[in-house]
């Protein structure tokens, strides 16, 4: 597989996600937007320790290592 | 919607515009800083612990006024969602399991040289700052 596909893929995926939060904010079709989703995810005192806990681990991925 | 709730706005106003202003370019200066240190560092780990340990002690200990969660999601609507992450995480695997070659890079290996740059690096940081708020809230 060359590099340019694996980039293109990427690129078309975060397109997808960015059209479904346009298309949330726009209110089409029962699609939430992230922060509904997590929010939903967040209702419990786990999802909450483990989101907050992936956020932390972007923050340190990227900005650490 | 069947969320039942208006998509909401972000970031959220508090209805204090100077104190927010403040508070970002405190957290901006921070990010600026923070951003400075060399990976794999001491500093580096340091300047993301402080704001992880900092919301966690928020989070449970003085939680700011939180943003309502739906009652129930919308299985289709979020399904778009799954779909994405699924073969986000997948192309992501399919590139540690080639062992993250040049040719098959992993995402990591595409954001990192992007975020070199000092300004655009304490960008990013502020976003994540910013994100970690906005989790808070949530």
């Amino acid at each position: 597989m060359s590099r340019s596909i694996t980039i293109i893929g990427f690129a078309l995926l975060i397109s997808a996600m960015a059209g479904l939060e346009f298309a949330a904010r726009r209110g089409i079709s029962g699609i939430p937007t992230v922060g509904q989703w997590l929010g939903y995810l967040m209702r419990s005192r786990a999802g909450r320790a483990l989101v907050l806990l992936g956020w932390w681990w972007l923050g340190w991925h990227y900005f650490a290592r | 919607m069947t969320t039942g709730e208006a998509p909401d706005r972000w970031p959220r106003s508090s209805g204090r515009p100077a104190r927010d202003t403040l508070i970002v370019l405190a957290l901006a200066g921070y990010a600026w800083v923070a951003s400075a240190a060399a990976p794999f560092s001491g500093r580096a780990l340091v300047s993301v612990l402080v704001p992880g340990a900092a919301l966690g002690v928020i989070a449970c200990g003085w939680p700011p006024e939180r943003i309502p969660a739906p009652g129930r999601l919308d299985v289709t609507g979020f399904s778009y969602w799954a779909i994405c992450i699924a073969a986000t995480l997948e192309w992501e695997a399919s590139a540690f399991r080639s062992g993250s070659h040049p040719w098959h890079p992993s995402l990591t290996q595409l954001i990192g040289p992007l975020i070199q740059p000092h300004p655009v690096r304490s960008g990013a940081f502020l976003v994540w700052l910013l994100a970690g708020w906005a989790l808070v809230r949530r």
